[in-house]
């Protein structure tokens, strides 16, 4: 075997198992869980609440929270986020400035989420004196959400061919009617998919919520927006932590998990299925 | 083409001192022309000569474009189409284009025939059923999708997708249709059928093409106007310029001298 | 580049086209004047040689004429190209009738070489060497693109009418004076006229030249003298 193929063997055999370790690692982790938490699955668990300081019930209760979360979040972020996407694609000149929001709302994206938990805390929370509550929690992670948002809508709209615009301008559209009824759809597929995407991150975010509205334990469902609620990823951290009875609340914890990787796994691969196929369809 | 009745059309664009700047480059210089109504005018030239500009003017279409300045002006129907207060809108609407690429919206057939009348206003459901059938047969077109008006355009072949367009620009009613090199993303049969189309769109329209093939200019026009370095070079009848043009150059491109 | 090779391509193929005219117009005037030599030096075996040459001329004629055809088909031409290619095909006519009319002062020739001839032909030889320089004129501001060289042509013409109306003027005389002598005088006097017509087909090779090299179509009668009434 001549050099050329022996380091093409080489790479290609490098390669393969760089894979199959993230495969196996990934496998683990879901297999790990499945095995621990599988166990605590009913019907029960997902329609009960936490019972008995959370050694016993189910998690209906931060499931729940973890939906009204997202609501919340999304319909601070979705509005926001489109419309800036929006004005940065199709209404902003290119100058410094808008170089600058760019390169903000890009680094926003890599800000830690316990900062961005700070931050909810400080402006939500204490100057804007919602307290801790479903609204400081919601809007926090609706700002973490946002850049995502952002930068998928302003994607999706430049991702929207210079044709479609000059043929409806030549038309005799106005820049609205023309945004209105050929940009906007033409974008929205790929606009959706990156609010699907956006839902499982938020959806499994701990930090900026630990400050601005999750709780340890409430009674009932948030009732209303001044409410604090319980979510799914702080009730892991609650169970792994600071349970009562380590042995009896594992298995609560790891069908937790469970639950919660479904829903966010399950959002994941909704939303790169959706964008696999309108890159498809576009071609 | 009688020779007579070609001549006896009035003038329906009147160009007049016309000159483009992109920024400090002069593209077109000190144009001069009439277009006459219902006939078919092609604009011919090397790359970068200024046609597709030109053809631009007519429709407001630079005013898209940031370092675009005009001087001169162009009169449709008398009326200056770059004064002060003329609606850019109405404009567009009387002065309908098609493009090189044929680009359909990413809709039903019948939204992408319907889109023009409905952004000017139009509602009501039987005017659009009618306006839609009679842009599609006026494209040539009907026939091949009546049974499918609400399945998408991007379905359709690339010629017919071109005549979507066509039929998409016509049902605005315009007096002038402008076509931009509309059939050098197609293959020669879906060409031939465009030129067949823009035969019996003259009736009608008056047609300005910009072309880079003369032979297509040849086969097709009434008037031909040369364009070099952003100069009007000679503008005349067709048969005429294709066989003894006056200017050197005009016969210098048309012979292939130089591309 | 391809359109760079394209023009090339067209320059050599009109070259050839216009090698294979001058070539077709050299053979009709070499006929023409030879058949002509063979009427006044009576000599009926040339003038079988130049009735039977009459077919190459006529073969080169319908090559030159199928080469026109795929010429415009290969390239489309426009412009000078055009007015080349087509009125290639032209004159190519003009010069095949040429080549019949020396075929038909041949046959003349051959009726008077067995006899005696009434006169000395003296005008009649020179149309011929007149019709000559017409032609060679012609060809020669076809290759080198000359108008001047063509509108000279036009003049000449007029020669060719005056030689021709004297010849039937003196032939006219003799014929009176001696009436047996009538039918060689009709043969000499339509030989007359036969150079005399291919003297109008030359000029009309020479108007289609200046038509390839201006655009402009121009009457022969311009440069003539103008015409009595």
């Amino acid at each position: 075997m001549n050099r050329r193929k022996l380091s093409n063997t080489f790479m290609t055999l490098l390669l393969w198992s760089s894979i199959t370790t993230m495969v196996i690692l990934l496998l683990s982790i879901i297999a790990f869980i499945f095995v621990n938490g599988v166990q605590a699955l009913s019907w029960e668990f997902i329609t009960e609440p936490p019972r008995e300081n959370m050694t016993r019930g189910g998690i209906s209760t931060p499931l729940i929270g973890t939906l009204q979360l997202v609501v919340v979040s999304m319909l601070f972020a979705l509005p926001v986020g489109i419309a800036t996407g929006l004005y940065l694609s199709e209404y902003s000149k290119k100058n410094k400035f808008t170089f600058l929001i760019r390169l903000a709302i890009r680094s926003l994206a890599g800000v830690p989420s316990v900062v961005f938990g700070l931050f909810g805390l400080s402006l939500f929370v204490i100057l804007l004196g919602f307290g801790s509550s479903l609204l400081s929690a919601g809007l926090t992670l609706g700002c973490l959400a946002l850049p995502l948002i952002v930068t998928a809508s302003e994607q999706a709209f430049q991702a929207v061919p210079k044709d479609f615009r000059e043929a409806s301008y030549a038309l005799g559209a106005t820049k609205w009617q023309t945004i209105r009824k050929v940009v906007f759809p033409a974008a929205s597929s790929t606009i959706i998919t990156g609010a699907i995407l956006s839902i499982g991150r938020v959806a499994g975010e701990t930090a900026p919520i630990i400050f601005t509205g999750a709780a340890y334990f409430t009674p009932n469902v948030a009732q209303s927006l001044f409410d604090e609620v319980m979510a799914l990823p702080y009730h892991i951290m609650v169970l792994a932590t600071e349970g009562t009875d380590i042995t009896l609340t594992r298995p609560i914890q790891y069908g937790t998990v469970l639950v919660l990787l479904a829903l966010v796994l399950g959002m994941s691969a909704v939303g790169v299925m959706m964008r696999a196929r309108l890159r498809q369809r576009g071609q | 083409m009688d020779k007579e009745s070609v001549s006896m059309n009035r003038p329906q664009l009147i160009v007049s001192d016309l000159n483009l700047y992109y920024g400090d480059y002069k593209v077109l210089k000190n144009i001069n022309m009439e277009i006459y109504g219902k006939t078919v005018t092609a604009l011919i030239g090397p790359s970068g000569c200024g046609k597709s500009s030109f053809l631009r003017c007519l429709n407001r279409m630079n005013d898209f474009i940031a370092e675009a300045r005009i001087e001169g002006q162009i009169y449709l129907d008398n009326t200056n189409i770059y004064s002060g207060d003329t609606d850019v809108i109405a404009l567009r609407r009387r002065v309908g284009m098609v493009f090189q690429k044929p680009n359909p919206f990413p809709m039903s057939i019948y939204d992408n025939v319907a889109y023009g009348p409905r952004i000017h206003g139009v509602k009501n459901r039987d005017h659009l059923d009618e306006i839609v059938e009679q842009s599609l047969r006026g494209a040539a077109l009907w026939a091949e999708v009546k049974d499918k008006l609400k399945t998408s355009g991007l379905g359709l072949s690339g010629g017919q997708q071109q005549r979507l367009c066509i039929a998409r620009a016509i049902a605005t009613e315009p007096d002038v249709l402008l076509m931009d090199e509309p059939t050098s993303a197609l293959d020669p049969m879906a060409t031939a059928r465009i030129e067949e189309l823009v035969r019996t769109l003259k009736e009608r329209y008056t047609v300005i093409i910009v072309t880079h093939n003369m032979q297509q200019a040849a086969r097709i026009s009434d008037y031909t106007a040369f364009f070099l370095t952003g100069d009007l070079v000679e503008y005349g009848k067709t048969p005429k310029l294709f066989t003894s043009p006056e200017d050197k150059r005009t016969e210098d491109y048309i012979t292939g001298r130089f591309g | 580049m391809d359109q760079i090779n394209t023009r090339r391509q067209l320059e050599t193929d009109l070259t050839e086209l216009i090698r294979m005219l001058t070539r077709l117009g050299k053979m009709s005037e070499e006929s023409l004047t030879r058949s002509v030599w063979a009427l006044k030096n009576q000599n009926a075996a040339v003038a079988r040689e130049i009735i039977n040459r009459d077919d190459a001329i006529d073969d080169l004629a319908a090559e030159l004429d199928m080469a026109c055809m795929q010429f415009t088909a290969r390239f489309q031409p426009l412009g000078e190209d055009l007015r080349a290619v087509s009125s290639i095909m032209h004159m190519a006519v003009d010069l095949e009738r040429v080549g019949d009319y020396a075929t038909n002062i041949a046959k003349a020739a051959i009726e008077v070489a067995d006899k005696e001839l009434m006169k000395p032909l003296i005008d009649i030889p020179r149309m011929v060497d007149i019709l000559s320089e017409m032609l060679e004129k012609t060809l020669e501001a076809l290759e080198s693109k000359n108008e001047a060289t063509a509108i000279r042509v036009f003049p000449l013409d007029d020669l060719i009418d005056d030689l021709e109306k004297q010849i039937m003027r003196e032939l006219l005389l003799l014929m009176m004076e001696r009436p047996q002598r009538i039918e060689q005088a009709t043969l000499l006097l339509n030989v007359a006229r036969t150079l005399e017509r291919a003297g109008d087909h030359i000029t009309n090779i020479a108007e289609r030249v200046i038509y390839i090299i201006t655009g402009k179509t121009v009457k022969a009668s311009t440069y003539r003298r103008p015409k009595e009434r």
